[in-house]
């Protein structure tokens, strides 16, 4: 078997298994489409301990209502439980989810979210004949394809996003100015050590935990990793916290840097776009 | 202790045996297969390489598949439990793991004995000490896999800070059954026949490149990066790939120094060079006198004798370059043909040019 053969028969198995999650996803089978999303909130936060893990985020006592039984559930982010909650406040919506069947599996998402149709593994089994389909090409061709191949669709595909990543800017600048101020503590810095096993390298992560009231009287406890000098030595430090007011979890401690870090979204995206339509452009000079 | 569950598993089964040594192997055979490719440049030793550890992780997968979702459809249980011992393990992280016993008194099953190990917060350590009760959550059919519940529900926190729960007797079972090193000596045992079965079967392949490459060798032979070389006692040859030729620069001399590497250095009687191919015929081994050392040729000066001859030939189409020492001197005599006829020229050992013609 050569590199020809080879590469097609790469695309045929990956081009089947897309086929196959498609097909699953049509009849509603995914893990996805199994999968019970329902809405919690969150009735208790517990204060995190100064000097403890951030690991598992912060403690909350969530409670939700069982479809099935109609019954309130309590449950805790023990364990691994989906996404970490790093914003928690009493009252706070968040997302449950748990495969049909099995509520004792249940995960947690920082906000509700829609039931997912379970296309990412069929996609991503495509773009692996798309690589395939590139590489045959390249082979049989010449290198040049190479760079056409891969350059030209997404440079189409990220200049596509341009519209999309300027709107996103323009919308979180005005929610940058639209922020409340309020006054904040430092209740607690977490400190987690690790040791690299291969070299015996220590690695610690310091994340300080900030607690701030909202004007419409939310305590809110949240991680906060950035926008804080000397983060290691800022235990009861009081700190000034904007936040939207509608979302007490989109918040900042320096609402100045946050305002001028948000062009870079933009300029990232067109680089990108001149990097690859400069890689397709190069590979029809070499051809 | 009593208990509806099954033996806590061990990794000296016959089947784990089988398994680490099969792993091994898979891993020999790829790794193996997959350097040899590169070396031998044999694209289907390559995709072996990469496809079987892909093929055999895809089938763990699938025959572990309904082991998984059966452990994963079992509602573990809730109940509390007091802390018989506890002991810090080892650790420079601020997460320490720590041995526990712990005595298990789960309200609508037998209560057991077990010994677990968890990694522990060195802040939330105090938490956890001898007598202490605590909350924890095992699978019913799975005991031995017991945790401790760091954040229990308002509800089992309260009852632990109240309840009174008494120790149970007898033997506790234990959730890390140590690993024997016969799997390990197993697995590297596959490891090294499954790339010992690939160096065997592809010996041919491997070790020939090599002699041909470093040895004047009695018997036909071919490597292959850009050139094939072919060497007997009496003559070899070496075919450029496409795209490369004779008169690039130190091409000729490489060629040349591949046919004559080793400890006997054979002279040459006839040396044929044309664009892609080099051909010597060598003197009988032990003959000193006849011949000429094919080293010896002047070749910085190939190049422009062939630039020399093609002059007034129009545009050159093939060339070629016979060196001759057979009776003693050494000549060369280079040959080119255009389409506006032949060019020819003679040159001595050193590439001077002595004689030349056009027609």
């Amino acid at each position: 078997m050569g590199w020809d053969e080879f590469l097609v028969l790469w695309c045929a198995v990956w081009g089947a298994v897309a086929l196959v999650g498609y097909g699953m996803s049509l009849a509603g089978v995914t893990k996805a489409q199994r999968t019970v999303r329902l809405t919690g909130r969150i009735e208790r936060v517990r204060e995190p301990r100064h000097g403890g893990s951030h690991k598992g985020g912060i403690s909350v006592v969530v409670s939700y209502r069982d479809p099935a039984s109609g019954q309130e559930v309590t449950v805790t982010n023990d364990g691994e439980r989906g996404e970490m909650i790093t914003v928690a406040w009493e009252g706070r919506e968040i997302g449950v989810s748990h495969p049909r069947g099995r509520p004792h599996a249940y995960r947690f998402s920082n906000s509700p979210e829609e039931p997912g149709r379970g296309l990412f593994w069929p996609g991503f089994a495509l773009f692996l004949v798309y690589v395939g389909l590139v590489v045959l090409v390249a082979v049989d061709q010449g290198w040049p394809w190479a760079l056409i191949g891969f350059g030209g669709p997404w440079a189409v595909f990220a200049a596509a996003h341009l519209p999309g990543t300027i709107r996103a800017k323009h919308d979180r600048l005005a929610r940058l100015a639209a922020m409340d101020t309020v006054q904040g503590r430092v209740v607690a810095v977490l400190k987690d050590v690790s040791v690299d096993q291969d070299d015996g390298h220590t690695w610690t992560t310091i994340t300080p935990v900030v607690s701030f009231t909202t004007r419409a009287g939310t305590v809110v406890t949240a991680h906060c990793t950035s926008h804080l000098a000397d983060p290691a030595n800022s235990y009861g430090r009081d700190v000034t916290v904007h936040h939207t007011p509608a979302d007490p979890a989109d918040f900042t401690l320096d609402r100045a840097a946050q305002q001028r870090s948000e062009g870079q979204d933009v300029t990232f995206n067109v680089l990108v776009i001149v990097v690859l339509a400069a890689t397709a452009v190069a590979g029809v000079v070499f051809l | 202790m009593t208990s509806a569950a099954g033996e806590p598993p061990t990794h000296n089964t016959p089947a784990a045996l089988a398994l680490g040594f099969l792993t091994g192997a898979v891993i020999g055979v790829s790794l193996t297969a997959f350097i040899s490719g590169c070396v031998t440049e044999r694209a289907p030793l390559i995709i072996v390489g990469l496809v079987l550890p892909a093929v055999y992780g895809f089938l763990f997968f699938l025959s572990t598949l309904p082991r998984r979702a059966r452990e994963a459809a079992v509602v573990p249980r809730t109940a509390l439990a007091v802390i018989e011992s506890r002991e810090v393990v080892g650790g420079k992280t601020s997460d320490v793991p720590v041995r526990f016993e712990l005595s298990v008194v789960p309200d609508d099953a037998p209560a057991f004995r077990v010994e677990i190990r968890q990694d522990i917060n060195l802040v939330e350590l105090p938490d956890y000490r001898a007598r202490g009760v605590v909350v924890v959550e095992y699978p019913p059919d799975r005991p031995w896999n017991t945790r401790i519940v760091k954040r229990p529900t308002p509800e089992w926190e309260e009852r632990a800070v109240v309840a009174r729960v008494d120790s149970v007797p007898g033997p506790a079972m234990k959730s890390d059954s140590p690993e024997g090193c016969a799997g390990g000596l197993l697995t590297l045992l596959g490891l090294l026949l499954g790339a010992a079965a690939v160096l065997l079967l592809f010996r041919a392949d491997l070790f020939d490149s090599y002699e041909g490459e470093n040895a004047l060798s009695r018997r036909p032979s071919v490597s292959s990066s850009s050139s094939t070389t072919a060497v007997t006692s009496a003559m070899g040859t070496v075919t450029l790939g496409p795209g490369q030729s004779m008169l690039d620069e130190g091409e000729l001399r490489k060629a040349v120094e591949s046919l004559t590497q080793g400890a006997n250095k054979p002279r040459a009687l006839t040396v044929v060079v044309q664009d892609r191919l080099l051909t010597v015929v060598f003197a009988p081994i032990g003959v000193e006198s006849a011949g000429f050392d094919p080293r010896s040729l002047p070749y910085d000066r190939v190049p422009g004798l062939v630039e020399e001859a093609r002059t007034g030939v129009g545009s050159p189409q093939s060339w070629q370059l016979a060196a001759d020492g057979v009776t003693g001197s050494l000549t060369l005599r280079v040959v080119v043909t255009g389409d506006g006829g032949t060019g020819t020229l003679e040159a001595d050992g050193q590439g001077k040019v002595l004689r030349r013609s056009g027609s």
